[in-house]
């Protein structure tokens, strides 16, 4: 053996004309960039907005999710199929740029041990975990076929042609080790099992004369790929770093845009005009992994709702030569048809599941504003509840309640009432009108309470937060309750909000800043755990119940608060909760978001029912929630499934109330509110 | 065609029934949380209107009876393209039917010549259901009352209107002008306006006018009728135990009782 130090291989050995390659460079990199031209073009017709601050922050993100793929690797066949294509070609490229660095511009580097380690073992190895990812690619999309995917010719197309770019490197690989006699060829495993193979078929003279052949053909299929690539999904090794970079760094909660009502043109959006510079990359950075579809709840109970071909639709669109942006997209699809647009719950499932942090969701909201505002074109029971939202200040048309009857008993003052008050205890309209809910708000006043807080509500100055209206699409509404609510909140002076709804929550956290209400917003889930963090409270008979949790959308996803409910659940029950098959920011949603508990959903496409049953399956006795709109959709699917099982519905305030209230001598007075029906 | 539409503003009528209190001193509802919104049958009343707008072409004008705030439900009229809105002051919380039947007759005359003149069949706060045929009365016009559409004639200066009756609906044809009141029917359900439109309302013209203006002396607000007493009724339950020493004496006893209360119903 000769001495490791002096490793190298002879570059562009056996082949002449090496011209041609240079001249074949300029119409593939033309190509390649008028493809790369012609969608910054079409994103350039798109609206201001900036998504370029805070560049550190960006950066961190095309790192974890570009370069390390922390949301590709959530599913783990796809995830590592999709690693090993992916970091194999990062290698491959960087192993030609040292071809490139040693040859054209005569830096000797592709010597010795970084020849042996990288360009010959590395290179060598990460090439063939390309081709089993190619191959588990093949296998995924053409026998076991999910229906998540597109099957298109492109995309089998561009799986081919990476097969065929990396087999035939092998092949060239193989044939030069095999007619050189490269000493260094045991550092090539994979070229070296081809190398092994030719050398009892072919004489050294086939293995030049097919190295050749195969080299110019590796070539023009690379350069081939490489112009044909702008022009399909393989696009998105651009466009998807580019929307990582561009993402929305706010939690999803934050993600709907405020209007300009003085300025703004149209409401709401119907066309592609309407959209951001960054809304159009979404559409292009889309690689029709189509796990947002997966994991839609509406799509999974059987609704036309598909959040892929939303995109997939709109894109098609931006891509029509010369196409007129004006022209109304709704309804030219069966994704894009109001019927779909009004299926939406607005979980943001879609969101947390895009690798490449496109944002579904919002588009969908975008376009119900257009049908709401411009059109007026809404199913009737929402319009029922955004009449009543605006007429009496809550969207429970017929509700018997009042905003302070479930304080009967308890003693509750009103911010009016109590001037030193540090907590405004907000009950939210789900809260104070629904029956059941009422029981779980006097939980929460009885353990603020015994914690010695000294709280308030607004009683009858408490107006809804304007979230139904919001997600079905009347800004206008929702601009008017915002500036409502934080007049009233700002009279009183409130600092610190403490609710019981996740929907009032994010408002609070995450919409009311944008109109100036700015407040220390607490889901009673986090405020009870810092409570009892504190020693406020303590749970001295905790409950033996088996207790699953479900994560409430607005809590969970939009603002990543998963374990102060599930704290809670532990200290009630002192164990940890069971987990559903479903959960944390892979929930899936009670039905109820978005404005759609005020729809009738038809009987056997109910998302509540196919919650209950992943609820069901866990054989737990309770099913803790933290939200009152989960609170009546799980128990109105709970009843419909659970035949002769008794599992019940309850927050974890009513479970934490238990466990303390068992305890002290205030016993039994909680429970007055169902003894004042309403006297008709 | 021209068309006036008369809007009423009331008290919200869905508020919670415990929520509901009445000032038996001054005799009228208290406003409590309520809010005050369109009364539903004037609602139907503008749909209808617009409904035959679309269809025939015309004008619409809204008017309303009330106070400053009043403007609001014109101006939810003009959000829904209502041409033109009349407001006409005035302040007296429980004018009778009478007085307001002359107030809108007397600004239905100013607006200037009308075809038909849409009214709710009944407001959701008194239910009195008079104004609208005090008003044709006023305007010395026929009235249709309980119509649930309004259609065109082939006769020129005439209208089909289809009115519920309790045995079923008739189709009359009238010469106009006429006074139409109109109920509720799944087809005139009150659509929603655009935001845009609503928007835009604020900006459009609104006509005000004072009871003054129009010759109305206010302190005929209650000549008609006045309410005597208001009470929200009390359901009560007395439970009595007949006696008796046989079967039969108790049944003797009971129809005798029975017979008593009916006596003194």
């Amino acid at each position: 053996m000769s001495d490791p130090q002096l490793a190298t291989r002879e570059v562009l050995w056996n082949i002449s004309h090496v011209w041609l390659m240079y001249a074949l460079l300029v119409p593939t990199v033309a190509t390649a960039a008028y493809g790369i031209y012609r969608r910054v073009q079409v994103w350039r017709r798109g609206q201001a907005e900036n998504r370029f601050d805070r560049p550190l922050e960006r950066i961190g993100l095309v790192l974890k999710y570009a370069l390390l793929q922390l949301r590709t690797w959530r599913k783990l066949y796809p995830g590592s199929l999709h690693a090993m294509i992916f970091w194999g070609f990062i290698v491959l490229t960087v192993a030609t740029t040292v071809v490139m660095i040693e040859y054209d511009f005569g830096i000797p580097i592709m010597h010795g041990y970084f020849y042996l380690y990288f360009q010959s073992f590395i290179t060598d190895v990460f090439g063939a975990l390309a081709m089993i990812g190619v191959g588990m690619a093949g296998a995924r999309r053409w026998i076991v076929r999910p229906t998540q995917l597109v099957y298109t010719g492109e995309a089998s197309g561009i799986l081919v042609a990476i097969f065929a770019i990396l087999s035939s490197g092998f092949l060239i690989e193989g044939w030069r080790i095999a007619a050189t006699n490269d000493p260094w060829g045991a550092w090539s495993p994979f070229g070296n099992l081809v190398a092994a193979a030719s050398r009892p078929l072919m004489s050294v003279e086939a293995m030049k004369t097919a190295h050749l052949a195969t080299w110019w053909t590796h070539l023009l299929l690379a350069f081939g790929f490489i112009a044909w690539a702008p022009y399909t999904k393989m696009a998105h090794v651009i466009t998807s770093t580019l929307n990582i970079y561009t993402s929305r760094l706010a939690p999803i909660g934050a993600t709907l845009r405020k209007i300009d009502f003085e300025k703004a043109e149209k409401l709401g959006i119907n066309s592609l005009a309407g959209f951001t510079w960054k809304d159009l990359l979404d559409f292009d950075a889309c690689t029709e992994c189509g796990r947002c579809t997966a994991v839609c709840p509406a799509n999974l109970v059987g609704k036309v709702l598909s959040p892929r071909d939303i995109i997939l639709d709109l894109r098609k669109l931006s891509r029509v030569p010369r196409g007129d942006f004006a022209q109304s997209y709704v309804g030219t699809t069966q994704a894009l048809s109001i019927e779909a647009m009004w299926e939406c719950t607005t979980c943001g499932a879609c969101v947390e599941a895009c690798p490449v942090s496109i944002e579904q969701m919002p588009k969908i909201v975008d376009t119900r504003r257009y049908l709401v505002m411009e059109d007026a074109q809404l199913p009737e029971t929402m319009q029922q509840a955004l009449v009543s939202v605006e007429t009496r200040g809550h969207p429970f048309r017929g509700t018997v309640f009042s905003r302070v009857d479930w304080t009967a008993g308890l003693n509750v003052s009103t911010m009016a009432d109590a001037l030193d008050a540090e907590v405004l205890l907000w009950v939210g309209c789900g809260g104070a009108l629904v029956e059941r809910n009422q029981k779980v708000v006097r939980s929460l006043a009885q353990l603020l309470e015994k914690a010695g807080v000294k709280f308030a509500i607004l009683g009858r100055e408490e107006k809804c937060t304007g979230d139904p209206a919001r997600r079905i699409g009347n800004e206008f509404l929702f601009e008017q309750l915002a500036q409502e609510n934080i007049a009233t909140l700002n009279r009183y002076q409130v600092k610190k909000i403490v609710t019981s709804c996740p929907h009032c929550f994010n408002t609070f956290r995450n919409e009311y800043p944008q109109f100036g209400g700015r407040y220390e917003v607490y889901h009673h889930s986090e405020y009870l755990a810092k409570l009892v963090g504190e020693g406020k409270l303590s749970a001295r008979t905790p409950s033996d119940k088996k207790v699953t949790f479900h994560d409430p959308c607005y809590l969970g996803r939009h603002n990543g608060v998963y374990a102060a409910p599930r704290q809670l659940v532990q200290i009630s029950t002192r164990a940890e909760p069971i987990e559903m098959e479903q959960s944390r920011s892979n929930s899936f949603c009670c039905g109820g978001g978005g404005g759609m508990s005020f729809i009738d959903e038809p009987p056997n496409q109910r998302v509540n029912q196919e919650r209950a049953r992943q609820i069901l399956a866990t054989d737990a006795d309770v099913v803790a929630v933290g939200c009152p709109f989960c609170m009546t959709m799980l128990e109105d699917g709970i009843n419909a499934r659970r035949g002769d099982r008794d599992t019940k519905v309850m927050d974890v305030a009513e479970l934490l109330w238990q466990a303390v209230e068992h305890a002290s001598s205030s016993g039994g007075r909680g429970d007055r509110a169902e003894n004042t029906k309403p006297e008709i | 065609m021209n068309i006036v539409v008369c809007i009423k503003q009331i008290l919200d009528p869905e508020i919670p029934a415990r929520d509901f209190r009445v000032d038996s001193v001054k005799c009228e509802a208290e406003r409590g949380s309520a809010n005050l919104v369109t009364n539903i049958f004037c609602e139907n009343a503008l749909e209808t209107a617009l409904q035959f707008r679309e269809a025939q072409g015309g004008k619409i004008t809204a008017i309303s009876c009330g106070p400053e705030g009043a403007e609001d439900v014109l101006r939810k009229a003009l959000a829904l393209k209502a041409d033109d809105a009349v407001l006409v002051l005035n302040e007296a919380p429980n004018a009778d039917p009478l007085f307001v039947a002359k107030t809108l007759a007397a600004g239905i005359r100013k607006i200037g010549p009308f075809d038909a003149v849409l009214v709710g069949r009944e407001a959701g706060d008194w239910g009195a259901g008079q104004t609208g045929g005090l008003l044709a009365e006023e305007l010395q016009v026929p009235c249709i009352s309980f119509a649930e559409n309004l259609q065109p004639s082939a006769a020129s200066g005439a209208v089909k209107v289809k009115r519920q009756t309790d045995s079923g609906w008739e189709l009359l044809e009238s010469a106009t002008p006429l006074v139409i009141t109109i109920t509720n029917h799944e087809k005139n359900v009150p659509r929603i306006p655009k935001t845009r439109d609503v928007m835009q309302s604020y900006r459009k013209p609104l006509v005000k006018w004072t009871l003054a203006e129009l010759g109305i002396d206010p302190s005929t607000a209650n000549s008609y009728y006045r309410v005597a007493e208001l009470f929200i009724p009390r359901k009560e339950t007395q439970c009595e135990f007949i006696s008796g020493d046989t079967l039969e004496a108790k049944i003797d006893a009971f129809a005798h009782r029975v017979t008593d209360c009916m006596r003194s119903m």
